[in-house]
């Protein structure tokens, strides 16, 4: 009996010692990080899908750090390269573009992953404002 | 004896249901008996319409009186009207306001008036885009005993745009209660004619079915533009195209003009069979635009493959014209 109590002891003494404080951090969340060139791969104009109808598969947004240029452009919210920002680098709702000596623009942004991939969803009028075109966005490879 | 009495009684019971069935099919309903709307307006002008409707009812009730109007949306009717209505039971012109936005319809499982009414009356025939229903309420709510018969006098006073226009206008009579729930509730009234309004610009017919649209019915330079060509309306020198090309010609700020015609990959239009076709094209591009150029409209034909058979407006040899411009 004696010795039954002594190994249940050394047992216990060995669980109890053998626990590793773990120490919790809060993930943070991380910067976007859009810099490279990007294609539409969907375009709607008021609802209406436009993206068979209009040739918009040459089109690329190119961002770096705080600089973008366009190339083969289509409607857009702006016409000539400049300086770009997220209004919030790690929660970005709204993409601010500034080109050159003019007037800052601003699109609304959704930023999902779909089928693994980041899209960028902008909504902008180049035209009329009661006409709204939504593009969807990928990575060029 | 008994028998022959039990006969009667019964016809009796019969003569009472039915004539109880007929007061009741008879006392519940709301009609647009007529409409006085005139046939056309100027431009920028007021239109005037009455609406004669009669009520019967069958129970009393406490509700606000609906009336609703379908309208080009470049009228903005919205801001542009004034509503008010005289009946038996009131006193003087009584006021009526727009529904907000957004405001669901009752019983329109969640749908605000104007959608409700575009879903379950229609469009009444207007063939293009850019209509709308605009709804309104009577300010007070008006309490109506039972079977009780009352004339509404609607009077709707619309300040119309200045565009020059062919459209089908309805109107649709309820009450904030019932909604489009039943027919007994409400009463939709199509005037059948076109109404004109003699304005400036491009006609914008809604009313006859057109050989060449283009979506957006307003636009500028900078937007994808549609451009269909229906050759099913009527019959053209293009009836037997296999293909069909867009002849275009921008015309530009300063007066000058770019012409796009040579039947080629960049201007053949895709099919959508039954004789239709449609080509999306984004101005500034389509016409080769510097920076500094800036279209005011453009004007178009359709071609063969050679060039040389082309179809203008009513299937002529006039130009369409397209004007840009926001709505």
């Amino acid at each position: 009996m004696k010795k039954i109590i002594f190994i249940l002891l050394i047992l216990l003494n060995a669980g109890l010692f053998s626990c590793k404080t773990e120490k919790i951090t809060v993930p943070s969340e991380p910067l976007k990080n859009v810099n490279g060139s990007w294609k539409i791969i969907a375009a709607t104009r008021n609802g209406e899908d436009l993206t068979t109808r209009f040739d918009f598969s040459q089109f690329r947004l190119n961002l770096s750090d705080s600089t973008y240029t366009i190339d083969s452009l289509v409607p857009f919210i702006v016409n000539k390269s400049g300086k770009w920002h997220f209004d919030d680098p790690v929660y970005p709702f709204s993409i601010y573009f500034k080109q050159m000596d003019s007037t800052t623009k601003i699109s609304p942004i959704l930023y999902p992953v779909v089928n693994g991939q980041r899209n960028i969803i902008m909504t902008l009028s180049p035209g009329c404002s009661l006409i709204t075109y939504q593009y969807s966005l990928q990575k060029a490879n | 004896m008994s028998s022959s009495k039990n006969k009667n009684k019964y016809r009796y019971i019969w003569k009472i249901f039915a004539a109880l069935l007929v007061l009741v099919i008879v006392s519940c309903s709301i009609t647009i008996d007529s409409i006085d709307q005139p046939a056309s307006v100027n431009g920028g002008q007021i239109l005037p319409v009455t609406l004669n409707v009669t009520l019967n009812t069958n129970s009393g009730q406490t509700n606000r009186f609906m009336v609703a109007v379908l309208v080009p949306t470049a009228w903005k009717v919205s801001s542009n009207s004034v509503v008010s209505f005289t009946s038996d039971i009131t006193s003087g012109p009584q006021s009526m306001s727009v529904i907000p936005a957004g405001t669901a319809a009752p019983q329109g499982n969640g749908l605000d008036w104007p959608t409700l009414l575009a879903t379950k009356i229609g469009n009444g025939g207007n063939l293009l885009s850019g209509w709308e229903w605009v709804a309104f309420y009577s300010n007070a709510s008006y309490t109506v005993g039972s079977n009780a018969t009352i004339h509404i006098t609607v009077n709707i006073q619309i300040k119309v745009s200045n565009d020059n226009l062919l459209f089908k206008l309805g109107y649709v009579v309820g009450n904030d209660s019932n909604g489009l729930s039943d027919a007994q509730y409400y009463n939709a009234f199509f005037s059948g004619n076109c109404f004109s309004v003699i304005g400036t610009g491009d006609l914008i017919d809604f009313c006859n079915p057109q050989i060449s649209t283009v979506e957006p019915r307003t636009s500028l330079e900078n937007d994808i533009v549609t451009i269909s060509y229906d050759g099913g309306v009527t019959s053209t020198i293009l009836d037997n195209a296999s293909q069909i090309y867009l002849c275009a010609t921008g015309i530009l700020s300063d007066g000058s003009s770019i012409t796009v015609c040579a039947p080629n990959g960049q201007t053949v239009m895709s099919s959508l069979g039954l004789k239709r076709w449609r080509k999306d094209i984004w101005p500034r591009k389509y016409f080769g635009l510097t920076d500094a150029q800036h279209l005011t409209s453009f004007q178009y034909f359709f071609t063969d493959v050679t060039g040389t058979l082309k179809v203008g407006y009513g299937g002529g040899s006039s130009a369409f014209n397209y004007t840009f411009k926001c709505q």
